[in-house]
């Protein structure tokens, strides 16, 4: 935290870079602008508990003005923690050490669209509807739908090197992204060249995605984009059990289809999820395919998806639970009575192996995080021909915020030594943050010693979101 | 602060909500901060109650620094209305002594004359010119916007209302509804004007009350009640009374399109949606378009719940934001059923959009079609 005086004169200087309304170190604006959506996050809010505050908060409005304000924090070695949305879901935004939140909020608008290319120029703070809702517009759409689309930002989709809900067929952020302008912690801009792929050396575009905001603050990116497609079709198979239906999804990437839904819920996910609104067999699980394209390719993919899908044993549910979880997806990320109760937490630790890998990350992973007392469900999503990410959902309540908090690391803990046993990445798409901070040496491996140099070189002050991926942890 | 358990549960979820709604706040997005959004109000009020944090100055602000627009309820799955939280909490804040300073002048300008606008009562309505008519008799609560500040509105309705067949009476000693009064927090201030516009409406030889102000008609239909006033006649809005006149409004061909905005009072908390879609479809002969965000998902013009009073600069960027949203639909006419909404958006829409009420809109039909007949 910063002594009053030094707040004092380093906010001083920053309303001099973005005007006085553009800088506050009120603590109602330093609590609220802490908020984010880290499960843990909210349940200490829930219990009254106060969540890590900036000294200062500030929210420059151009790429210029971020290279400013990172030049007076680098000078003063004032920490300083990027924040798009706030809606990360490892507690990547919090400003564990104190000093300025860079609020990107303001730079919210698109540059430009290039039709003929199909890219869309953006800045990092725009809110991801509002910018899919101005692309759709003009015919197009990003094909990056995450869950928290109404509340995170373009930035925050880079920095936590995201994924949507369609990502096996329109890609993932970094497949999506053509160009970045970065600012460094010294305030210099670097700006990548918007081009389909270079052979110029390693893409320096991909060191930036997915760094969270340690290695420079995301100002804007050009995006790829995609004509709306002329249909979506649904369609749900239910499978006697978990390992059929994963080999029915192998086989349908094998057979060279790319549908752009592919969920396929477990025993306790389907009863959660489905079975309250469609009559499954008790201990079945719910495969959820979408197709996107024109009539023809959509015909032809759904074809051959629901022959491997019958040859493997699926069992036709028609389009029904698929279209009504594309029509309530968002729905799941709403706080309920029964989610938010008393000393309730709950969590996602996302993964991703390979098919080889998968089902026995998943039984690790599921025997690892039950022995906690905690209700266990899970979702196979983001598929590929390679294998796939596995959303294993936990929930627990417990007496009091200390067990809560306790068992809560537990179950991370044990989920996730798990999943490195068994040959799976502890993240597919949300992120390290603090949340996984203190496992990304066992992932990394001596990957890890390349990133932390990586990080000495590009911020040898230390500034850039201190303690996130692991990296500039202070005692 | 004590609230009920339930109010309580409901505050403690908003507060811990990953944004679900943050996106439709319009105070999110005139200052592109956390601060004034729906969770940021919910978790201020939540620290209040777990004793985690009392709210300071800026706390207070920042609760004035919300629409009450109800926006984020439309989006809202588990139902909660912090808009009404929000007003709760300003009741307290007032009695409490602990409001802005800034509302002063609108408080002590309804206290003295009746409208916040501070202008003398006695001319509120000297200047409309009202026909005789034999037909049934009704009052028209004309609203201090519409009396002093879009006063084509008024007059118009009162043209429109002769023409089908209404003898229309001004009440002589009209005060304001206390509509900005109660949504700010001074109840005590708004019930001394409704008790003397409950006995003067009460006194009225007339068969109804019409009003063409969505913040009157909220204010005589649900909050007069709420407090035990009893209004002894029915209250219709313009826009319901012209619909049940459906047949007998003009016709005209317009030049251009027409979008309507729906009021936050007239629409989300009264739910009055479809009466003034069927009344500029007859009028303007099918002329509608429909903005991107409509009904119960339309945005606020900017312009209520105190933040023109105490914040016109964001309230502007509110209005001229609605506005782009209403350009978008190609449309030239930007129709509402609110004087205080067209005021703001009229303000923002420049020579852009021809920005009417509906009473203004039926009497240009009934204009033009004469013009044609004759």
């Amino acid at each position: 935290m910063l002594d009053s005086k030094t707040k004092a004169r380093i906010a001083k200087q920053l309303e001099g870079i973005v005007g006085a309304e553009h800088v506050t170190t009120q603590e109602t604006d330093t609590v609220l602008n802490a908020h984010d959506a880290w499960p843990l996050s909210e349940a200490k809010i829930r219990a009254g508990e106060m969540l890590p505050l900036a000294d200062i908060v500030v929210f420059p409005g151009s790429t210029e003005e971020v290279s400013e304000v990172l030049k007076i924090a680098n000078k003063n070695r004032v920490p300083v923690t990027p924040v798009g949305g706030g809606a990360g879901t490892c507690g990547g935004t919090l400003p564990i050490y104190g000093g300025m939140q860079l609020d990107l909020k303001r730079m919210d608008k698109v540059l430009e669209i290039d039709h003929k290319s199909m890219l869309v120029r953006v800045e990092a703070g725009m809110v991801g509807i509002d910018l899919e809702e101005e692309v759709n517009r003009h015919g197009y759409t990003l094909g990056h739908t995450p869950t928290s689309m109404r509340a995170s930002n373009v930035g925050g989709f880079l920095a936590t090197r995201s994924g949507g809900s369609m990502s096996s067929l329109y890609g993932k952020i970094e497949d999506l992204t053509l160009g970045l302008e970065i600012v460094l912690a010294d305030g210099s801009i670097v700006r990548t060249k918007a081009v389909p792929r270079h052979s110029v050396g390693p893409d320096l575009r991909e060191l930036f995605i997915g760094s969270e905001g340690t290695l420079g603050v995301i100002t804007d990116a050009t995006l790829r984009l995609f004509p709306i497609p002329e249909e979506r079709r649904f369609r749900s198979m239910a499978f006697a059990d978990v390992h059929s239906g994963l080999e029915a999804i192998r086989l349908i990437f094998r057979a060279d289809i790319t549908p752009s839904v592919v969920r396929f819920y477990d025993p306790e996910d389907t009863a959660w999820s489905i079975s309250r609104h469609f009559d499954v067999e008790e201990g079945d699980s719910m495969l959820l395919l979408a197709f996107d394209g024109d009539a023809e390719t959509v015909d032809y993919e759904e074809r051959i998806s629901v022959d491997i899908c019958r040859q493997n044993g699926g069992k036709d549910f028609g389009d029904g639970p698929s279209k009504r979880w594309w029509e309530h997806r968002y729905d799941m990320y709403y706080p309920s009575k029964f989610t938010t109760a008393g000393f309730s937490i709950g969590d996602t630790i996302d993964i991703v192996a390979t098919y080889d890998k998968l089902e026995n990350v998943y039984r690790a992973m599921k025997t690892a995080m039950e022995a906690h007392d905690a209700f266990v469900m899970s979702h196979f999503s983001h598929m590929y021909q390679n294998g796939g990410s596995i959303y294993m959902i936990f929930f627990t309540s417990q007496p009091d915020a200390k067990t809560a908090w306790a068992t809560y690391k537990k179950i991370w803990d044990d989920g996730v030594t798990a999943c490195l046993r068994e040959g799976g990445t502890m993240s597919h798409q949300h992120g390290v943050g603090l949340s996984r901070s203190t496992y990304i040496e066992d992932e990394l491996g001596s990957g890890f010693q390349v990133l932390k140099k990586i990080k000495g070189v590009l911020d040898p002050n230390g500034i850039m979101n201190p303690g996130k991926l692991g990296l500039g942890v202070r005692e | 602060m004590i609230y009920d358990e339930d109010i309580a549960q409901q505050i403690r979820m908003c507060a811990a909500c990953p944004k679900m709604c943050r996106h439709v706040c319009p105070t999110f997005l005139a200052w592109r901060s956390e601060s004034p959004t729906p969770h940021g109000r919910a978790l201020l009020l939540h620290q209040e109650i777990t004793g985690t944090r009392p709210l300071d100055d800026r706390a207070i602000e920042v609760l004035y620094q919300c629409l009450e627009c109800s926006h984020c309820l439309t989006w809202c799955i588990p139902e909660i209305d912090i808009a009404e939280i929000v007003e709760m909490r300003r009741i307290q804040l007032v009695e409490e002594g602990r409001f802005p300073s800034g509302l002063n002048p609108m408080v002590d300008s309804i206290r003295t004359h009746h409208n916040p606008y501070k202008e003398p009562n006695e001319k509120r309505t000297s200047w409309l010119k009202i026909p005789k008519n034999d037909g049934r008799s009704l009052v028209y609560f004309t609203g201090c916007t519409a009396a002093y500040r879009e006063n084509s509105i008024a007059q118009d309705a009162v043209s429109v209302l002769s023409s089908l067949g209404y003898q229309v009476n001004i009440p002589e000693d009209e005060w304001c509804c206390g509509s900005p009064l109660l949504r700010t927090g001074f109840v005590e201030e708004a019930l001394e004007q409704a008790r003397h516009n409950v006995e003067i409406l009460n006194s009225m030889d007339a068969e109804e009350i019409v009003v063409t102000c969505p913040g009157c008609y909220r204010v005589l239909t649900q909050d007069y009640p709420k407090h035990g006033l009893e209004i002894n006649k029915p209250v219709r809005h313009i826009a319901e009374l012209l619909q049940s006149h459906l047949k007998s409004l003009p016709e005209f061909e317009l030049d251009g399109q027409v979008t309507f905005h729906d009021s936050c009072h007239l629409g989300r908390h009264s739910g009055i949606y479809e009466q003034p879609r069927e009344v500029i479809e007859r009028v303007s002969k099918g002329a509608l378009v429909e903005m991107e965000r409509n009904r119960d998902n339309a945005m606020c013009c900017g312009n209520g719940a105190g933040l023109r009073t105490l914040f016109p600069e964001h309230a502007k960027k509110i209005g001229a934001e609605r506005v782009r949203q209403a350009e978008r639909t190609g449309a030239k006419y930007l129709v509402t059923s609110c004087p205080f909404c067209k005021n703001m958006l009229e303000s923002q829409a420049k020579d852009r959009l021809i920005v009417l009420d509906l009473p203004e809109l039926v009497e240009m039909a009934k204009k033009q079609s004469h013009v044609k007949t004759d």
